[in-house]
């Protein structure tokens, strides 16, 4: 393997991870809600937003943001879902949509008008450097964006499988009706989903900042390949969009070598997105069925 | 050449087979009731001859043609509809837009259209509630409108799944006669039912499914008479002091 | 009686829209009109209204009417200013043609859509996300293809003394009345889908899909049409917008905003009523418009990057932050204001104004018999 498919496999796994984190908040909100939120970018729009100037005003450091971004969007998510988002909870998708477009529009011009439509980026001491991988360069604000979003991934996962809370969110994301039967309070539940979905997709936002630019406009597109991805994954399901994620992360980056510009990357994305769609809706490691 | 032929109809879902190798025969004029517990395979088969479902194996007839693979709005235009046990009248569309939808059918001009969804409307008896949206009606009124809407493709065979389901006595005595004026302007019908009564009084023959498979056949007496009939409806032990209908 | 007295308010209303370009200097316009918006100021207000009005409606035959959620009719829009763009500078077509060209061709490209999108059964959502992302694939593609002029776009030549034949004129006033023409055509034309066998076919597809194809409804070959004609209808409005604004590029047309901009009229008007759309853009232009005019006056004049990297101390730059927010902030209010609005129509009046208003009176003459 050459040294640029080398790094482009790297960079590729590195980004995937931070998607993963953004697919996994957007694919537990669905699991557990059936509600597709098309405003899912801003949250990570407005967790970037954070973190940059919780540095530039007040010198901390976007590390510590991630850390105290958690409680933060957590409180958001369930304040969101209480007000917003509770109303139109089993109603037809096309409600669905239309109110997550809403706040979306409304998320994205609220940005423009707090923090204009400038695309900022943070200068930090740390980030530009990198070390060497057999013969890849590796940035360091990279893999600990990825380590972060692995690491959150892996403790959901833990704090679904092992806690009575966890527990309680899974049989909700299995059968609404069952759940409600054994006693499990469905409003809390998608409290709490929507705000464990908003603060892991906040959080992702913030592991980027070191590297990645901030505008209103940049929630939009990881939405779109979150989507991509929990399709990929099988809707609701975790580690497939885990899987999924990196896949796309590969994808995306083989694919700006490929292409004649780098910046026409998402377009092998998005045909990949819409075969899946087209051919296997259940996702690539779903089983075949209804 | 009979109207509707089933021919050893197979329907697998995952393990369980809902359907297995059901003949079925329905002749011009007739009103064939087709019975069987919760769970017979009833609607699966429904769903299979109307184009819904598609079969593992088989082959369904309509008119002498094959309608295998078929879409149910083709069929529709060949001449066979369905209603569902769980009624779809159009929310948010009045009764007679409801009608009308189904009118178009065979009218693509709306004046036409509309005269016939019109008489359909008096001949099931929903003229008062015409003007009512879909989701403000009665379960007795939904499944007029379901019946009524399947009446105006103008079919030559309707598929009728449980139209009676949820009615009380009298809305049911109503339903049987408009179902007797429907036969009278030459419906062939289908008739899915778990009032016996019904079946018994409207059928010309019965089906008997059981388990996915058709387990029995014939004029309503016999049907009666049938100890596996019996036998599928009460279980074994209660095969010996049934002798009269069996429960609704 | 409320649908007569509901035909003459249109009637008096159109007939104003006629004659408004007459009067649009005059002293009395000048009076109502806040902050002295006559004259061809105003005239583009209009043009603005009945442009996205036509959009909108164009949109509501198949997100409406047949209730199948497209969040990507900006890419058919930006086909159709392309195309007929493409075809006016290379190959000397007038407009007047390339716009029958431009939706043919997005019309035959909304067919694509719809073909593959419903023969693999996309429902709901999961149709919404292929509209999105054929829409991100356009505007990829346009913002490569150097034959286009790429991320630069295209500057229509501009010509100094135009004929009628280039689609270029020199005041508002035929731009008034070609976007009037625009909107009433469509209005026109969904009148009569809404009364037609199609309109109801896809009124009942949006309804419930099982029982329409029960009784008849070819629902596949019905949205397919209702896609393809929503399509053609947006890549028409692609042509007008380019020969009204002599400067189309991607970053600026095929973006997600304007997809929710192109639905939001009919949504909140009232998503499959042939008014709707119509209602929807009379309400949300005026209301942008003025947003813009009262509240994005002046700016202060420093970027927000300055005031981050300035020495002041924290005070003063929160006071010179909240300055910057008086004087509009970095814009925006207007669309907070429709994201806004599209919430509240969701949540509160789910099936948009008109429809709302129609229940209110509904309700009202029922209890007036209920009185008497």
């Amino acid at each position: 393997m050459s040294d640029v498919y080398l790094q482009a496999l790297i960079s590729g796994l590195m980004i995937g991870g931070v998607y993963a984190l953004v697919a996994v908040g957007l694919t537990l909100i669905f699991g557990v809600m059936d509600i597709i939120n098309f405003a899912h970018g801003e949250f990570l729009m407005f967790g970037m937003y954070g973190a940059f100037f919780a540095s530039v005003l007040f010198g901390i450091d976007p590390y510590l943001s991630a850390v105290l971004a958690l409680p933060l969007f957590f409180a958001i998510g369930w304040t969101v879902q209480g007000v917003l988002i509770r109303p139109v909870v089993g109603k037809s998708h096309a409600i669905q949509i239309l109110l997550t477009l809403g706040l979306s529009l409304l998320m994205q011009a609220l940005a423009q008008f707090l923090f204009s439509a400038d695309f900022q980026s943070l200068k930090l001491d740390y980030g530009s450097a990198t070390f060497d991988l057999g013969g890849a360069r590796v940035s360091y604000t990279r893999l600990a964006a990825f380590l972060i979003a692995m690491g959150l991934c892996a403790a959901l996962w833990v704090f679904l499988q092992r806690t009575d809370t966890g527990r309680a969110l899974r049989a909700c994301a299995e059968e609404h009706e069952g759940a409600l039967a054994v006693g499990i309070d469905l409003r809390r539940m998608y409290k709490i989903a929507f705000g464990l979905g908003i603060a892991c997709v906040a959080i992702a936002g913030i592991a980027m900042t070191p590297f990645f630019y901030v505008a209103p406009v940049v929630g939009p597109k990881f939405t779109l390949v979150a989507f991509v991805i929990v399709v990929l994954g099988g809707l609701g399901n975790i580690p497939g969009a885990v899987a999924g994620a990196l896949i796309v992360g590969v994808v995306e980056s083989v694919g700006a070598l490929v292409m004649p510009s780098p910046s026409l990357k998402d377009l092998g994305v998005y045909l990949l997105f819409i075969l899946v769609l087209l051919f296997r809706p259940q996702g690539l490691f779903g089983a075949k069925g209804s | 050449m009979s109207l509707l032929e089933a021919r050893s109809v197979t329907r697998r879902f995952g393990g369980l087979t809902a359907v297995n190798a059901v003949d079925f025969r329905v002749e011009t004029g007739e009103i064939v009731g087709l019975i069987g517990p919760n769970g017979a395979g009833k609607t699966t088969f429904f769903n299979l001859i109307s184009g819904f479902l598609r079969p593992d194996e088989g082959d369904v007839l309509f008119d002498g043609h094959s309608i295998l693979g078929h879409k149910p709005s083709d069929i529709c235009k060949r001449g066979m509809t369905r209603t569902f046990q769980i009624v779809k009248p159009f929310p948010e569309m009045t009764v007679t837009d409801n009608v009308l939808v189904g009118a178009f059918n065979h009218h693509g001009d709306t004046g036409a259209a509309l005269a016939k969804a019109r008489s359909v409307i008096e001949l099931v008896g929903l003229g008062p509630q015409a003007g009512k949206l879909g989701r403000e009606l009665t379960v007795a009124g939904r499944k007029r409108v379901e019946l009524a809407k399947a009446l105006a493709t103008e079919p030559k065979l309707m598929l009728l799944d449980e139209v009676m389901a949820g009615l009380t006595p009298s809305e049911v005595g109503a339903m049987i006669e408009v179902l007797g004026r429907v036969r009278d302007a030459g419906v062939t019908m289908v008739i899915v039912e778990h009032v016996m009564q019904v079946i018994m009084n409207l059928s010309d023959r019965i089906y008997v499914l059981h388990h996915g498979e058709a387990i029995a056949e014939g004029p309503p007496r016999e049907i009666v008479a049938n100890p596996r009939v019996m036998e599928a409806y009460l279980g074994e032990s209660f095969v010996a002091e049934a002798g009269a209908e069996p429960a609704t | 009686m409320a649908g007569l007295r509901a035909n003459w308010f249109y009637l008096i209303v159109l007939a104003g829209l006629l004659m408004l370009p007459l009067f649009a200097e005059s002293d009395a316009v000048a009076a109502v009109m806040p902050r002295g918006l006559t004259g061809s100021a105003l005239l583009h207000v209009f043009v603005l209204i009945f442009f996205f009005a036509y959009m909108s409606q164009a949109w509501n035959i198949i997100g409406g009417f047949a209730g199948q959620l497209s969040i990507g009719h900006a890419a058919f829009f930006g086909i159709g200013a392309y195309v007929s763009t493409i075809c006016y500078i290379h190959f000397g077509l007038t407009p007047w043609l390339g716009m029958i060209v431009a939706a043919a061709v997005t019309g035959l490209i909304g067919a694509g859509l719809g073909l593959v999108s419903f023969h693999y059964g996309l429902k709901g959502p999961f149709f919404a996300l292929v509209t999105v992302a054929f829409a991100e694939i356009t505007r990829l593609v346009l913002l490569h293809w150097e034959f286009v002029g790429a991320a630069n776009g295209i500057l229509l030549p501009f010509s100094p003394d135009p004929t009628f034949w280039e689609f270029q004129f020199t005041t508002k006033e035929p731009y008034y009345y070609i976007a009037l023409a625009m909107m009433l055509g469509s209005i026109a034309l969904v009148g009569w889908i809404a009364r037609s066998r199609f309109g109801y076919y896809l009124h009942a597809i949006r309804q419930d899909e099982d029982a329409a194809e029960a009784v008849g409804v070819p629902t596949k070959r019905c949205k397919i049409q209702a896609i393809a004609l929503s399509a053609a209808l947006a890549g028409l409005g692609g042509t007008f917008y380019a020969q009204y604004t002599q400067y189309i590029v991607p970053d600026d047309m095929v973006v997600g905003r304007v997809s929710v901009e192109i639905l939001l009229g009919a949504v909140i008007g009232g998503a499959g009523t042939v008014m709707g759309p119509i209602v929807g853009a009379f309400i949300l232009i005026p209301v942008g418009e003025a947003t813009r005019v009262i509240f994005e006056g002046g700016g202060t004049g420093t970027s927000l990057s300055a005031l981050i990297a300035s020495d002041m101390g924290f005070a003063d730059k929160f006071l010179a932050y909240l300055d910057y927010l008086a004087a509009g902030g970095g814009g925006g209010l207007a669309i907070i204001l429709y994201g806004f609005l599209l919430m509240a129509v969701v949540l509160g009046m789910p099936g948009g104004v008109l429809p709302w208003l129609a229940g209110l009176r509904a309700r009202a003459a029922r209890r007036t018999r209920a009185r008497s």
